[in-house]
């Protein structure tokens, strides 16, 4: 019986489609591999502290990616699709091994761009902690992506050498690179601002206070800055405290540096403060160490960060104290912020209160 | 080939193996959990083989047997760009577990945003049609 015989389910298109969605879940999955080594750093692990928009492009390509991976999935498995109807349904162990390792391929290519698509949208329709979830099945996807692979070679190799690719098969392809296409477009406007105003589906507008968006405001996080608020830094020699006016006297600077989120999105802003390597100096101490940077924010998984040795020498890392002009708003974490280059949002830790020198052991 | 097929089978069953481990970490620590992970990993593909691709397909039929052949290609490409806008749209359009929005995210409109990316691609999908109708093939 050959009910699919339509140009779409030829093993040359199914190959072609597949070779662009294997790029777009290997970007995905060494963008997401960085991320998450700089959040959660092993022993081994550096991150550079420039160029300042590195982090910004490495999300950015992670979130816009996984974007263009769902034409692409969808393609694919149509492409497929009549596979799902082969009889007998299984014709051996190692067949009944083969069809079960698509199932765990399509379920985890599934998983990771439902959720990630959910999640950038702060929707959550699960109780799990995404992070996790979506790191593990990362691993999941790339595995059986690399196994198909394997198994599926020789059809790959056949597909590419020989037989032209027809009209009908032509059009199918242009047809998905199309798909891919509108899904970029409507949603990288998130990151590229050149898209900004095209990206009708981009999960940021233009909005926000002083110009620039907002995940958590000073009232989602219950902040109340106490009367005699003081910026402690605590280092080898003792703790120094900072008022307000202390570091408005202190050398200030300013830099322009984007707040790239997690969540693929980013703003570039002009932002003015003091150094932080200066006020580590202020303090008595010098920048190259770790230091680890508290939030008045009581609760909540980002109340605290650690800026790597690294970070706190570059010049542009900044304990800001106005953005784009203005004094910070409440919602971008007055009294003042870390603002460093290339780091994620949600390290960029906001209401700070203390900063803890890590002396190298 | 060969060799190349062993090493790359051995580097996923590698990840595989990894991915299983931070899988088996994550769902022993709470069954609510992993009853809500399995549900999802599971539904896509039976959400995508029972119901996506049969209505794909049956788009596709419409397509191919009801409309001239002038048309047949301009509004597949025009299906294809509605269907994937409308699918990137339902996390911003249905949120029954959203947080709420915060100033400059989740804060456009996105009804309107949608409305105008449909009327965009029909545009220009209805124009390709008009135009290679005209032209004499």
């Amino acid at each position: 019986m050959n009910r699919f015989t339509a140009a779409g389910h030829d093993e040359r298109v199914t190959s072609r489609v597949g070779a662009w969605l294997g790029v777009a879940f290997g970007l995905c999955f060494l963008t997401g591999l960085l991320s998450h080594a700089i959040q959660h750093p092993p022993p081994w692990f550096g991150w550079p502290s420039g160029p300042v928009w590195l982090y910004q492009a490495t999300q950015g390509v992670h979130v816009v990616s996984g974007v263009a991976a769902v034409p692409l999935l969808l393609a694919k498995l149509w492409s497929v699709y009549p596979k799902l109807f082969d009889r007998p349904l299984i014709r051996s162990p190692l067949h009944a091994l083969e069809r079960g390792s698509i199932l765990v391929l399509s379920g985890a290519a599934f998983f990771e761009l439902v959720t990630g698509l959910f999640n950038v949208a702060q929707n959550y329709l699960w109780g799990f902690y995404f992070p996790t979830a979506h790191y593990a099945v990362a691993w999941i996807a790339i595995g059986s992506i690399l196994v198909h692979v394997a198994v599926k070679l020789p059809v790959i190799r056949r597909a590419w050498s020989g037989r032209e690719v027809d009209a009908d098969r032509r059009r199918f392809l242009r047809t998905t690179w199309l798909g891919a296409g509108v899904a970029v477009v409507a949603t990288a406007g998130a990151t590229v601002p050149l898209l900004r105003d095209v990206s009708v589906l981009a999960w940021r507008s233009r909005g926000g206070p002083q110009g620039i968006p907002v995940n958590r405001t000073a009232r989602a996080a219950a902040i109340a800055v106490p009367a005699d608020w003081r910026l402690e830094v605590v280092t080898a020699a003792g703790t120094r405290a900072f008022s307000l006016a202390d570091l408005t006297a202190l050398p200030q600077a300013t830099e322009v540096l984007p707040i790239a989120c997690v969540e693929g999105w980013s703003a570039s802003a002009s932002w003015t403060g003091v150094r932080v390597a200066d006020l580590l100096r202020a303090a008595g101490s010098e920048p190259g160490a770790p230091v680890r940077v508290t939030s008045l924010e009581r609760e909540g998984l980002y109340r605290e960060s650690t800026l790597p040795g690294r970070h706190t020498e570059d010049p542009a890392t900044l304990l800001a104290l106005r953005l784009n002009g203005e004094v910070l708003s409440p919602d971008h974490g007055f009294p003042c912020r870390i603002i460093a280059p290339s780091r994620p949002g949600v390290l960029q830790t906001k209401w700070v209160t203390r900063l803890t020198i890590e002396e190298i052991q | 080939m060969r060799t190349v097929r062993i090493l790359l089978g051995l580097a996923g069953l590698a990840a595989l193996a990894f991915g299983a481990t931070l899988a088996a970490d994550f769902g022993m620590a709470s069954w609510r959990d992993t009853g809500q992970a399995l549900a999802f990993f599971v539904g896509g593909p039976l959400a995508h083989d029972a119901v996506v691709a049969p209505l794909v397909g049956a788009i596709g039929l419409v397509i191919a047997r009801r409309l001239p052949p002038a048309w047949r290609a301009p509004v597949a490409a025009g299906a294809v760009a509605s269907g994937v806008l409308i699918l990137l749209a339902v996390p911003l359009l249905w949120r029954p577990f959203g947080v709420p929005t915060n100033p400059g995210l989740h804060d456009r409109n996105y009804w309107l945003g949608l409305g105008i990316a449909l009327a965009v691609v029909w545009l220009i999908a209805v124009t390709a049609a008009v135009l290679s109708q005209r032209r004499p093939s």
